[in-house]
């Protein structure tokens, strides 16, 4: 029921959107079990709720008549005009001589039997609540993991140009504090306004058998409280949504500032980033106080309407009484369950507050849930065939985020099965995006890459990615030790393969100097190796996949000398046999590939082997002599030392 | 008293005792609370007041009760004194129904006073408290903010950043949710139950203690379950942190999960921490919810005693345990008693119980603030003069962990103006010398001593913004391409930064963005490639005009005419000034006036490269096998030839 009435706000707010919470609220399907026993516990512990009246008013009515009949008997002592006096006294207060004598014998009877009864009441009841409050954060719990692990299955199936446009920091606060809003609302707020509208309905009833003409006076508070209720609800959700907002661009600062931490220590601008967190710190805060001000305004305001009810209940039985419209016993009991009236009201505050942070949460959890990847296999996606190794780009064009220049241009070329392709171009001329565009890291904005005369759009991702070994422009370890780093992509690789794999990009030899060797803690981002063994892991990475495509980008830049040397011997082996692509800055990779790309602003500007492109490409020669005018100088003070 | 942000010494000592203590962490929150005190006492002013209005508010409705609606049962109506005198004189039927009618429409304007009040003053109260607590968490994610750029690198290698951002959002998170409204209503129910117990107490002491007895076991069994509940929490507290690190790591890292098809591994990992998180939690809820429906049992039998006990008293017209004859009134007053003072000792014991959530919370804050921070400056440290550029070790060792020296007795001095080019195999120790010249870390004996002044004897900021850095790992910020130059000279004009993006021929590329300088780069620079980052990042340097330049591989990603070019407009930019490289190419070796060979943490070779060829020793090996290759194009050209090494 109340799950309907947030829906329709929900509904409302977002003007035709999707209605998200009652979308999470839908995953407590999922909680069937746990959520049917809160449930039902709530009905059956708020339902004894109502009884506490009746079983104090047993208690005192019991006391009454005992009180009343003790009197009596005690009162009339004359033996023989006892039986006439009592008659006339039971009389009196409507009663037998009989019945006051059990009521004088029994009455502490039943004053203990009630005793007992309110005991065990008590027992039965706090059983529910527990039942009711552990099963409630139980279904919420099992709500917040289905939500974490969809956002993060998510994640990390969206394609890399989704990661370009959204942070880190901004994606882990979807994950983690809007997950947690969504679920305290689960939690409590659900809870609480089923309980709550469950006692008010009981309530009304009890009070219309009770007095219908003094619950008259309270209805209208309902439609009131409603309307607060609604245009609360409706204000506070856009300033939930600016708090998670901002919220995230606190934790993007942040996460951005642990990252680069390295570089603000070098710039030593660790007082110019406490400023510059100090800006969404503070907005963070701003939005909080808005917040709070709204419901500084809004708690008092719904207890005053309930006050106000209080009021004019207490006037208008006034006048009734007075006017001897009304009992006392009446009036008791009457005021005895107003309490549950104006207690279901007063939580509406809360409710509020709890709805409004999921409305404003669940938007942004399900944002994420229902962005598209652009890069996702087709419904008819086969599984990519063991791949021989020709590959082809068609007319390839393709720009970022699908605006501003394309990064590359029209780009045609072929690869034969075994082949290493060289790429070669300037800074940003486009060579990574080729290679990024083979495992379909990105989708090209026009054109086609073939893989053995399959579209790479036309298969699996996983059939595809997972016979392309990468070693990335930037070495990403993870947390864990070499071993299971090295095991990346293989995560059963057996001790031997990792081994070899190690051994072959000379990587082998460092490990085993470490004291825990393989099984060596890599701090995350691999903090504790150096670059060049950073480096060297990743290659072991790449080569455990045992990949029938190599794509080596800027590989061995950051190993010393030596290594490298055994490197691209390793590599050399490796890359017999498979089609290999290579960006090398280094002429002599060059010289060994069966093609060379020359790349320029995107576009191929030659292609070939060396010795064509010497004779036709002026940009290669360029190219390549501008290596050579780099190492010239080298003569220069040889020369001079041997003037000496 | 220690302030929050406490000297690190002091904060050392006190670190072990407090990590675990409830008490200590409570005290933490108060020092925090204590700085916006203000706030605190206004607060708690308004919410003594709208206690007061909510407490008085009864009085009235009974007052219209006894003196209008039911006068003949009541000898006590002090609201209106006619009333009380014809009750006295017996002639209650002598009231007239206006003067009732006009009585009860007094007491309810009174009532609609007071209401209006009590709402006004409690609003304020409730601002005023979250106003407060947002300040103090405010100033907590600041000071774990500061904290995390005052820990030491390797402090970063331990832990995860992901937990620490678990920190300054969740854990906060947590605390606030405690110290806002929660907090305020605890002490509004406090104040009342004090009332409660003062008028129990007046009405009738042994009743009263009657109905105290069950305070005992509602004390204990909140102490027990919340003492459950907090070690429970601290679990959660720390899954959560595991849950955010494995979110931090796997969303920084998807482009390597995708290239390696590690999703579904991934996301299996993922599950078992989300799940761990998830089953301590609901641990912790075993307790919390335990709390109410123990405590309100515990009220219900309160309740059945009073009325069991009284009742019988009553109905045996025989006074109980010495005390005065009881009424059924007095009895009907004592349940409506238990009732109303059950609701604040159970408000109380679940804020209690959430309390331990925030101290779970703020243990985990206060161990990131109280963190030893290793590298400090001195309190006498002065700021460093303009730099010459003499840079001496002094029998430096260092090592990132205690007895494995990665840096053994280094011991060269740079003159003003020389550039040293260091070389060596992986894992030699490059890398640790320049870190310790910028006081990245300090040396574990010897000194570093720039201009003959040690670097720790200087402030960090004076010393580290006279040398330009160009790190192995590029890291640009998710903001414009202008602004991640201009990181290098915060007042740099928008000229000034484009200069110096020429300067590093970094401009071309530029300006062939989507938005030339304006274009905003993604997280870590995505969009660009490692070489035009490395651009941005030299040209960073060049816009700080250092004094002092170290470059780690600093061109190591950019293709060799880039890499030319910049070499120019480095040697522009080096004029005069000392600078240290570590570098894998012989063009830049051969320029060095010093050229060190590090092997082991120890230099085993030094000079020009010129002399240490002739030397025929390490060096020499090196370059036969390594760097000669470089050369090999150059062979067929004719002009290098093997002669080279030979002379």
């Amino acid at each position: 029921m109340q799950g309907q009435a947030s829906q329709q706000w929900g509904g409302q707010r977002s003007k035709g959107g999707p209605n998200t919470l009652g979308r999470s609220i839908r995953y407590l399907g999922r909680q069937r079990t746990s959520a049917i026993l809160a449930y039902g516990a709530l009905v059956i512990a708020t339902l004894a709720q109502l009884a506490v009246p009746q079983l104090i008013q047993n208690m005192i009515n019991a006391v009454t008549e005992g009180t009343v009949a003790t009197n009596i008997m005690n009162t009339v002592k004359i033996p023989l005009a006892q039986n006439l006096a009592l008659a006339a006294a039971a009389k009196q207060v409507g009663t037998t001589v009989d019945v006051l004598k059990d009521a004088a014998i029994n009455s502490q009877h039943w004053l203990v039997d009630a005793l007992v009864i309110i005991v065990v009441f008590a027992a039965v009841r706090a059983v529910f609540s527990f039942v009711q409050a552990y099963m409630s954060e139980k279904m919420s719990q099992g709500v917040a993991f289905d939500f974490r692990n969809e956002i993060f299955a998510k994640v990390q199936r969206l394609s890399f140009s989704y990661h370009d446009r959204n942070q880190t920091g901004q994606l882990m606060i979807r994950a983690t504090d809007d997950v947690e809003r969504v679920r305290t609302f689960i939690a409590q707020g659900l809870v609480l306004a089923a309980q709550s509208f469950l006692l008010l309905i009981a309530t009304l009833i009890i009070l219309f058998a009770t007095n219908w003409k003094l619950t008259l006076v309270v209805l209208p508070i309902l439609p009131i409280a409603l309307i607060v209720f609604g245009f609360f609800a409706r204000v506070t959700t856009p300033l939930f949504m600016e708090i998670q907002k901002r919220l995230s661009v606190l934790n993007t600062v942040l996460q951005e500032n642990l990252a680069g931490i390295k570089v603000v220590r070098a710039f030593a601008r660790e007082q110019y980033e406490d400023q510059r967190f100090g800006v969404p710190n503070q907005s963070y805060y701003e939005q909080q106080i808005r917040v709070a001000r709204t419901f500084s305004f809004l708690f008092p305001l719904i207890f005053l309407i309930m006050q106000f009810g209080q009021a004019a209940i207490l006037y208008v039985s006034g006048r009734m009484i007075i006017t001897n419209d009304l009992t006392l016993g009446n009036y008791q009991s009457f005021s005895l369950y107003l309490l549950y009236v104006f207690f279901p009201l007063g939580q509406l505050g809360f409710i509020v507050q709890l709805m409004s942070q999921a409305v404003a949460s669940s938007n942004r959890i399900f944002e994420i849930l229902d962005a598209e990847s652009d890069v996702t296999d087709k419904p008819n996606a086969i599984t990519l065939p063991p791949i021989e190794g020709h590959v082809e780009f068609k007319g390839v064009t393709f720009r970022y985020f699908n605006s501003g220049e394309p990064v590359l241009n029209n780009v045609s070329f072929e690869a034969k099965q075994g082949q290493t392709i060289a790429l070669l171009g300037g800074t940003g001329s486009g060579k990574t995006t080729i290679i990024n565009l083979i495992p379909r890291f990105y989708d090209a904005s026009e054109g086609q890459v073939l893989i053995d005369g399959h579209d790479v759009r036309d298969v699996t991702l996983d059939s595809l990615r997972s016979q392309i070994g990468i070693v990335l422009q930037e070495t990403n370890l993870f947390s864990g030790t070499i071993r299971d780093n090295i095991a990346f992509g293989r995560p059963d690789a057996t001790d031997e393969e990792v081994f070899a794999a190690a051994k072959a990009a000379a990587a082998h030899d460092f490990i085993t100097s470490f004291p825990q060797g393989y099984h060596t803690p890599v701090g995350e981002r691999g903090t504790t190796l150096s670059g060049g063994q950073k480096q060297r892991v990743a290659i072991a990475r790449a080569l455990l996949l045992n990949p029938r495509l190599l794509i080596l980008d800027d590989s061995t830049s950051s190993v010393d000398l030596i290594t490298e040397s055994l490197i691209q011997k390793a590599l050399d082996t490796l890359m017999k046999g498979r089609t290999s692509f290579v960006i090398a800055q280094r002429i002599t990779t060059v010289l060994n590939a069966d093609l060379i790309l020359v790349l320029d602003k995107g576009k191929i500007a030659a292609s070939g082997k060396h010795e064509d492109l010497m004779e036709n490409s002026a940009i290669y020669a360029e190219i390549y002599n501008s290596q050579l005018v780099g190492d010239a100088p080298v003569d220069e003070p040889e020369a001079a030392q041997e003037a000496k | 008293m220690m302030g929050p942000m406490g000297g690190p010494q002091r904060l050392l000592e006190t670190q072990s005792e407090k990590a675990g203590s409830v008490a200590g962490t409570l005290l933490r929150f108060g020092q925090y609370f204590g700085v916006y005190i203000t706030g605190v006492i206004i607060a708690l002013v308004l919410i003594v007041i709208s206690t007061w209005a909510q407490v008085v508010g009864p009085d009235y409705i009974g007052q219209a009760v006894d003196c209008y609606f039911f006068p003949q049962t009541t000898s006590n109506c002090w609201f209106d004194s006619t009333v009380q005198a014809a009750i006295q004189s017996n002639t209650i039927s002598s009231i007239s129904i206006d003067t009732k009618l006009a009585g009860i429409g007094h007491v309810v304007l009174i009532l609609i006073g007071l209401f209006v009040l009590g709402s006004v003053v409690s609003g304020l109260g409730f601002y005023t408290m979250s106003r407060t607590g947002q300040l103090v968490l405010k100033k907590m994610r600041q000071d774990v903010f500061h904290k995390a750029h005052q820990l030491s690198l390797s402090y970063y290698s331990e832990h995860d950043a992901g937990d620490i951002m678990s920190r300054l959002t969740n854990d906060t998170q947590t605390i606030q949710q405690v110290f806002g409204f929660a907090l305020l209503s605890v002490i509004s129910g406090a104040l009342l139950m004090v009332w409660i117990v003062i008028k129990m107490l007046q009405d009738n002491p042994v009743y009263a203690l009657i109905c105290l007895a069950v305070v005992p076991f509602m004390f204990i069994s909140t102490v027990y379950l919340s003492n459950r509940a907090r070690k429970a929490f601290r679990v959660t507290r720390e899954e959560l942190g595991n849950v955010n690190s494995d979110l931090q790591e796997s969303i920084a890292g998807v482009r390597e999960v995708q290239a390696f098809n590690r999703e579904e591994e991934n996301i299996e990992n993922f599950r078992r921490a989300n799940a761990a998180n998830r089953d301590a939690n609901i641990q912790a809820a075993a307790f919390t919810s335990a709390l109410t429906p123990t405590l309100e049992a515990l009220g219900y039998i309160a309740i059945g005693i009073v009325v069991a006990v009284g009742g019988i008293s009553v109905i045996q017209n025989q006074p109980l345990l010495g005390t005065t004859l009881i009424s059924l009134g007095t009895v009907f007053a004592f349940v409506q008693y238990v009732q109303r003072f059950t609701q604040p000792i159970t408000q109380i014991a679940v804020l209690w119980a959430n309390i331990q959530a925030a101290v779970a919370g703020g243990e985990r804050i206060f161990a990131i603030i109280d963190e030893k921070v290793d590298l400090v400056e001195k309190p006498n440290a002065k700021p460093m003069p303009a730099i010459k550029g003499k840079v001496e070790f002094d029998h430096v060792q260092a090592g990132y962990q205690q007895n494995v020296p990665v840096l053994k007795d280094i011991e060269f001095t740079a003159q003003p103006g020389q550039m040293i080019a260091i070389v060596g195999p992986t894992g030699a120790g490059k890398t640790t010398i320049i870190n310790l010249i910028p006081r990245f870390y300090d040396v574990t004996s010897g000194a570093v001593k720039i201009d003959d002044i040690d670097v720790r004897d200087v402030t960090f900021e004076s010393l580290r913004s006279q040398i330009g850095i160009v790190l192995q790992d590029t890291f640009l910020f998710s903001d414009t391409v202008m602004n991640n130059i201009r990181y290098g000279k915060l007042d740099a004009t928008d000229d000034e930064v484009i200069a110096a993006a020429k300067l590093v021929q970094a401009d071309s590329f530029i300006e062939r963005l989507p938005q030339g300088f304006q274009t905003i780069l993604g997280e870590r620079g995505s969009g660009l490639s490692q070489g035009q980052r490395q651009l941005i990042a030299i040209a960073r340097v060049a816009l700080m005009n250092p004094s002092l330049l170290i470059l780690d591989e600093a061109t190591s990603s950019v293709d060799t005419r880039t890499e030319r070019l910049i070499q120019k407009a480095f040697e522009q930019l080096l004029k005069g000034r000392t600078s240290f490289v570590i570098a894998h190419r012989l063009s830049t070796i051969r320029n060095a006036d010093l050229v060190m060979l590090l092997r082991d943490g120890q230099i085993v070779e030094r000079g020009t490269h010129n002399e240490l060829l002739a030397k025929k020793g390490a060096y020499y090996d090196l370059y036969m096998s390594q760097f000669r290759r470089e050369e090999e194009p150059a062979e067929g050209n004719g002009k290098v030839s093997e002669a080279v090494p030979s002379k």
